[in-house]
């Protein structure tokens, strides 16, 4: 061995120490890309909430020669149909290679047909004859399994032949609305050369077997009242209202009530544009709404909803979307949500009513002359003016939501004005998401406020007495103690405060008011009388010990107050009854009658108390710190200069430690807004916009723990439960950089001091 | 002789030092801060140590026309839960005689819900013409239906006659009785659990095998063949001990203990429901104590019954501690390679003070953010895969595309693992620069020194984060609920059957079962002792934990103030 070999590092040694230089880097950024990545992962989960529609164009066939008045489609989008103007459909086979199927209903019965329309929720065709009769065809799909794949199998059945109107008069345009035990048809002929609309409501007929026939039940004549000639009808699927526009502009609704049809409004939804004229009206999906446009190609919807001082729903304008450039030639509702297509000429668009936003907007390479939503909300039928059919596949998979949806007001069906509203699931089936995230973060708020209500008081002043006045020993007891409280399991806290706290207050509301005042007063007019004393009596409680003289005081004051509660209640708190005229001292009955909310048990007050246990130690712990740390020549010189120890803690530490302080509030905010298994199990978790202090609320958090285990995965709640995390990560994050920036500058500061 | 002595102005009380008053205001700050801990953990601990302490159990003797009676007897047993003033929802002012007089009631435990069909019963002090203790009121635990009191009458044993509560054989007949029953119930649960459930797991496997074989018939003729016999060799099996546990469950209720109840009905209890007995009344403080430990045992040792309302928490304590550990083993190697990488190996620029900063501010990212990721990350996407790439004979049922232990623990070290990191820097960074130059110096290499030099002075550090990371990681429920735990396990995690550790089973976990007991379960005022207890032992974990953590920490103070040189 050599002296140099003797002084040469191994060269295992040196692979190692690469490999391990290498090693640690590259695991160690992985490691934190990781866990910043947590971040990006949930966000991007939360993309696809605020993507329009994509359209992409699947194929087109050539349809037979003809005059096509109708384009339907099957729920599956394999067996589009078109009726021709004499009423023949014809379907086209997509996916198989079948011929094109043609039907022609009510041949048999040998009339004239001069009118139809299409029915897409019951997928049924009312047709209207020359001589003033009706039928409906039923289009019957019905998928079948042929060698392992699925097809689309079609029948139709006609129904029988009623009368409506004028006897012999031809049937010049025809609707109806169609529930399951009741239908209202309306019909539109002319008597000496004036437009008159009939309508016939019918009834199934109460058959022991079950699905009886519909029969006659109520007829109708309902033109005397317009002014000028009917133009559109529509009839709605419970069969008690219509809604009928006229040529110069005016819409009448009548609704059925006490089993006749009474007019309930007439209005003019363009009286404020250019154009009065209402070129296009149809429903929306439910058949609350109906979606308007005008020759200029303004485009709105009113709605049905109860005004504020009314009894019946009426009609308003609830949204208004961006103009076409002329009346619409088209339209179509989607079956699944309140989506519609709409357009003109080669312009399509795709606008969802409740959000009031264009999903899709596009030009298309022909003119359009009628097209259908398919029935999943997957596909989108145009059939062109050359008898081109084109087919277009439709992936919109949150269409209910937007940037407003979350985080604006939206009007919804039904509702007199504008909300913000949170309310997942419904019980009904035609029940729409509200997704507003407002309520919620209003909710986390509402919390956070009120935890620090309770939790800044106590921690800061605690934090200044321990750093300034205490002892020094008492740290060693305080900061454990502290360490102990902030591990302290929110699920324990959340039980405690639900099971034993708020049943234990809830009837003791004065109590604990009184409670406060005693605790608050009576340590300083202590305080005050102490200092009044003789230095002699004065010495007893040798200075850095006034907290331990305190808890005496403490038990007292709480136990007073405990007690003299009922007997404020008697004095302030007393309400009486309306019907038995007894004077009765209840808070539980003063609070709602005196301020019109609400009290439940579970409320802010006690989730903040609770809440601000786990906020306390956080607070103080740092709070102590930065009030500890500020430099002793400052607090020496200011006592040497005669102020008093108050008058140095107010004048120089607290200003000195203030961006510490701030931090320190700042922190324990941030885990007041996260803090989850105390609001759920303390709170009622209903989604509130008041600041009451005596109902509760529903926080980000919550919504989160209480609805995402049932949420489907990937669907809309899903997203927007994400979008709900994401909201709470930025608050958190947000306040905790500021915090600990503010922390740093503070060391900073002090290094220099 | 006298000496005047003056008066020195110090003394006087006109030496007032400016906001005396306001000092003790802020002193108020710390009282009430401090009392509320040690009144709230005071509370948690009498409230939970007094669930397993026996309780004289009493017999009312209830007034004529009294609202407390059941069903026309004037009497009533059982035990005092509370006492309490009468709480009247309108409270009248406006006269009347007894308005404004409060008046007292105890809440009384009656047990015998399968009689009464209610647990518990208020009752105005009113109402009360008597109160006894009869020392031979028997506390019956039984298998359902929660607790009985009631008076023994006699024993009803097959093939013998019965043995009235007056002889002197029935005590220790009764007992013999008992502990047979109970060694009855451990063999019925050793086949029908670990026996037929070994033999349930091998069918569901072979199942799988066969759904797989299906697929080609002719190439797996053979295969098929042997797999149906095998399975049915292992039905066979399974309903030989099916009548073994059928024949066992049988035994159980051949002999039965007849009980009066206070209000005169009487009960014919088959053995094998009885799970323990005693007479409250008799015992003596020794006796007290005796049983006090053996219901804290049985907390600590047994499953539960009665939808987590009777019996033990042993599946929730085992959860919580395999999960802790897993999210441990899980959370240690990540989090102190971050940490050294950042304070060793990373140059100390902007960049890596932001990401400080922003590793920081991740432990105060509400832990329900972390479950969030953890059901769209690790239980939908990586699980999903897993299942399609390696369980997909199993679909649509999920093996590890729904929440288990396994992403459970992967979840919390996430949320723990800024805690390691930062306790880890915390403690590289204490280590004094004289120790590495001098390593350094000697000839070291860098890994050389952070192996055999930093990491062994930081050592004591870096456990303090782990054990703040167990003690955070162990009180979490929020996230948990997203990614795997549940009510009421039929298994455990880790067990004897091949392959031991089922990483994707779900779990129980003591946070969760408070949760669930306090806020789902359908008699919460009978389950609130169990909350109580559960509640006590999950503190008592946590403040372990955590006092464990803060002793470490003033052990590494002083050493590092000894050691540095």
């Amino acid at each position: 061995m050599t002296a140099q070999s003797r002084f040469q590092t191994a060269a295992s040694t040196l692979f190692l120490d690469r490999f391990m230089t290498r090693f640690i880097a590259v695991g160690g950024i992985s490691v934190i890309a990781a866990v910043l990545g947590i971040f990006l992962f949930i966000a991007w989960q939360t993309l696809p909430l605020f993507q329009g529609a994509k359209i992409r164009r699947a194929s087109s066939v050539a349809l037979p020669e003809g005059d096509y008045a109708v384009l339907g489609a099957d729920e599956w989008g394999e067996l589009p149909f078109v009726v021709d103007h004499a009423g023949a459909i014809s379907f086209i086979d997509l996916v198989g290679n079948r011929e094109v199927i043609s039907v022609y209903p009510g041949r048999e019965l040998n009339k004239d047909i001069t009118a139809f329309y299409y029915n897409r929720i019951k997928q049924e065709i009312i047709y209207g004859t020359s001589d003033g009769h009706f039928f409906i065809t039923g289009i019957h799909f019905r998928p079948f399994y042929e060698a392992n794949s699925r097809r689309i199998d079609v029948k139709t059945e006609t129904g029988p032949l009623m009368r409506i109107g004028l006897e012999g008069v031809p049937v010049e345009r025809i609707t109806y609305g169609a529930g399951n035990n009741k239908m209202l048809v309306a019909a539109l002929q002319t008597r000496a050369g004036k437009a008159v609309i009939h309508t016939t409501t019918l009834v199934k007929e109460a058959s022991l077997f079950g699905a009886g026939q519909f029969i006659t039940a109520t007829r109708f004549e309902i033109t005397q009242t317009f002014s000028s000639e009917p133009s559109g009808i529509l009839v709605n699927s419970q069969g008690d209202g219509i809604v009928i526009s006229t040529a110069e502009g005016k819409i009448y609704y009548f609704a059925e009530s006490g089993g006749k049809l009474k007019l309930h409004q007439v209005f003019e939804p363009f009286d404020d544009t250019a154009d009065r004229e209402i070129s296009s009206m149809d429903y929306l999906l439910g058949e609350v709404s109906v979606v308007l446009t005008n020759p200029q190609g303004i485009n709105r919807i009113f709605s049905l909803y109860v005004p504020a001082g009314n009894i019946e729903r009426v009609f308003g304008p609830t949204k208004e979307f961006r103009a076409l450039d002329g009346p619409a030639a088209f339209y179509s509702a989607s079956l699944r949500n309140k989506a519609f297509l709409i357009g003109r000429d080669n312009l399509a668009s795709l606008r969802y009513g409740t959000t009031e936003v264009v999903r899709w907007e596009e030009r298309l390479p022909f003119r359009i002359r009628h097209a259908v939503v398919g029935g999943k909300y997957d596909r989108l039928f145009f059939l062109d003016w050359e008898n081109q059919l084109h087919i277009y596949m439709l992936s919109d998979p949150h269409p209910e939501t937007s940037y407003r949806a979350f985080f604006g007001k939206l009007w919804y069906e039904g509702y007199t004005e504008p909300a913000y509203e949170w309310q997942s699931t419904g019980g009904t089936d035609d029940f729409e998401q509200k997704l507003s995230l407002v309520p919620l973060i209003i909710g986390t708020l509402k919390g956070t406020f009120f935890a620090m209500l309770f939790a800044l008081p106590m921690a800061i002043l605690g934090a200044l007495y321990t750093s300034q006045f205490a002892h020094p020993r008492f740290k060693l007891l305080v900061k454990p103690m502290m360490e102990i409280m902030a591990s302290l399991p929110s699920v324990v806290l959340g039980f405690l405060a639900a099971l034993w706290l708020a049943p234990l207050i809830e009837a003791r509301v004065p109590s604990i008011l009184l409670m406060v005042i005693l605790i608050l007063g009576s340590s300083f007019l202590f305080g005050a009388f102490w200092t009044s004393l003789d230095m002699r009596h004065r010495k007893w409680i040798r200075p850095g010990y006034e907290w331990i003289a305190l808890i005496p005081v403490l038990f007292v004051a709480s136990w007073v107050g405990w007690q003299l509660g009922p007997l404020l209640e008697k004095v302030l708190f007393v309400t009486t009854d309306p019907n038995t005229g007894l004077r009765i001292a209840d808070f539980r009955l003063w609070w709602p009658e005196v301020t019109g909310a609400s009290f439940e048990q579970r409320n802010s007050l006690v989730v903040g108390f609770m809440m601000a246990f786990a906020v306390i130690p956080i607070i103080f712990t740092i709070s102590e710190d930065s009030l500890s740390n500020v430099p002793r020549a400052l607090t020496s010189g200011s006592l040497a200069l005669g102020a008093s120890r108050w008058q140095t803690a107010i004048g120089v530490v607290l200003p000195t430690a203030f961006p510490g302080i701030f931090s320190a509030v700042m922190v324990g905010l941030g885990r007041a807004v996260g803090e989850t298994m105390i609001v759920v199990m303390a709170t009622g978790n209903t989604p509130v916009m008041d600041m009451n202090i005596f109902s509760g609320m529903r926080t980000l958090s919550a919504n989160v723990a209480v609805e995402l285990p049932e949420a489907p995965y990937l669907g809309t709640l899903y997203r927007s439960l994400f979008l709900g995390a994401t909201v709470l990560f930025v608050m958190t994050f947000t306040v905790n950089t500021i915090a600990e920036i503010i922390r740093q500058r503070l060391r900073e500061k002090y290094k220099t001091v | 002789m006298e000496q005047a002595v003056p008066k020195m102005k110090y003394f006087g009380t006109g030496n007032k030092p400016t906001g005396e008053p306001f000092v003790w205001c802020a002193a108020m700050g710390l009282t009430l801060g401090l009392t509320l801990i040690v009144s709230l953990m005071g509370l948690i601990l009498v409230k939970g140590v007094a669930v397993f302490w026996p309780d004289r159990a009493v017999v009312l003797e209830l007034k004529p026309g009294s609202t407390a009676r059941l069903g026309g007897s004037e009497y009533l047993a059982g035990v005092v839960t509370k006492e309490q003033k009468i709480l009247r929802r309108a409270k009248d002012i406006s006269g009347g005689e007894d308005a404004g007089r409060e008046r007292m009631e105890w809440q009384l435990f009656l047990g015998n819900k399968d009689i009464y069909g209610i647990s518990f019963k208020y009752v105005d002090y009113a109402d009360i013409s008597r109160t006894a203790y009869p020392e031979d009121l028997i506390r019956i635990e039984r298998m359902e239906y929660g607790d009985a009191f009631g008076f023994p009458v006699y024993l009803e044993i097959a093939g013998e006659d019965p043995i009235e509560f007056s002889s002197a054989a029935f005590l220790p007949r009764l007992h013999a009785l008992v502990r047979d029953v109970s060694h009855r119930w451990d063999e019925i649960r050793k086949i029908e659990r670990d026996e037929i459930g070994a033999i349930n797991l091998k069918i569901e496997r072979l199942r799988l095998r066969k759904k797989k074989l299906d697929r080609d018939v002719a190439q797996n003729a053979d295969a098929l063949e042997e797999a149906a016999l095998k399975l049915t060799d292992l039905q066979n099996r399974y309903n030989v001990l099916a009548a073994e546990a059928t024949d066992l469950r049988q035994q159980q209720s051949r002999d039965a203990l007849v009980y009066q109840l206070a209000t005169d009905q009487k009960k014919r209890l088959p053995v094998g429901e009885v799970v323990h007995f005693y007479f409250p009344n008799r015992l003596n403080f020794i006796d007290r104590v005796g049983l006090f430990f053996h219901r804290l045992w049985v907390f600590l040792s047994e499953t539960p019954r009665e939808a987590n309302t009777e019996g033990g928490a042993f599946p929730a304590i085992f959860g919580t501690f395999v999960m802790t550990v897993l999210m441990s083993v899980a959370v240690m190697p990540f989090g102190v390679l971050a940490a050294i990488y950042l304070r060793e190996y990373a140059k100390q620029g902007i960049l890596v003070r932001s990401v400080r900063i922003a590793v920081n501010n991740l432990a105060g990212v509400p832990s329900i953010v972390f479950g969030v990721f953890g059901l769209g990350f690790f239980v939908y996407f990586v699980g999903g895969s897993i299942d399609r790439l390696f369980y997909s004979d199993a679909l649509p049922t999920p093996t590890f595309g729904t929440g288990g232990i396994f992403w459970a623990s992967l979840t919390l070290a996430l949320l723990t693992v800024p805690v390691v990191i930062v306790a880890t820097e915390e403690a590289l960074a204490s280590v004094p620069r004289g120790v590495r130059e001098g390593s350094l110096a000697c000839g070291a290499s860098k890994w050389q020194t952070i192996l055999n030099v930093v990491l062994p002075a930081s050592a004591p550090g870096i456990l303090t984060g782990l054990i703040l990371a167990m003690a955070r990681g162990a009180s979490e429920v929020a996230p948990l609920m997203l990614v795997g735990v549940v009510k009421l396990a039929p298994t455990l995690p880790v067990d004897g059957l091949f392959p031991f550790f089922h990483l994707e089973r779900k779990f129980m976990h003591l946070g969760f079962y408070i949760y669930d007991l306090g806020f789902q379960s359908p008699d919460s005022e009978a389950a609130k002792p169990m909350v109580f207890a559960a509640t006590l032992l999950l503190i008592a974990l946590v403040v372990v934990l955590n006092l464990g953590a803060v002793l470490v920490r003033q052990r590494l103070r002083k050493k590092i103030m000894a050691g540095a040189f």
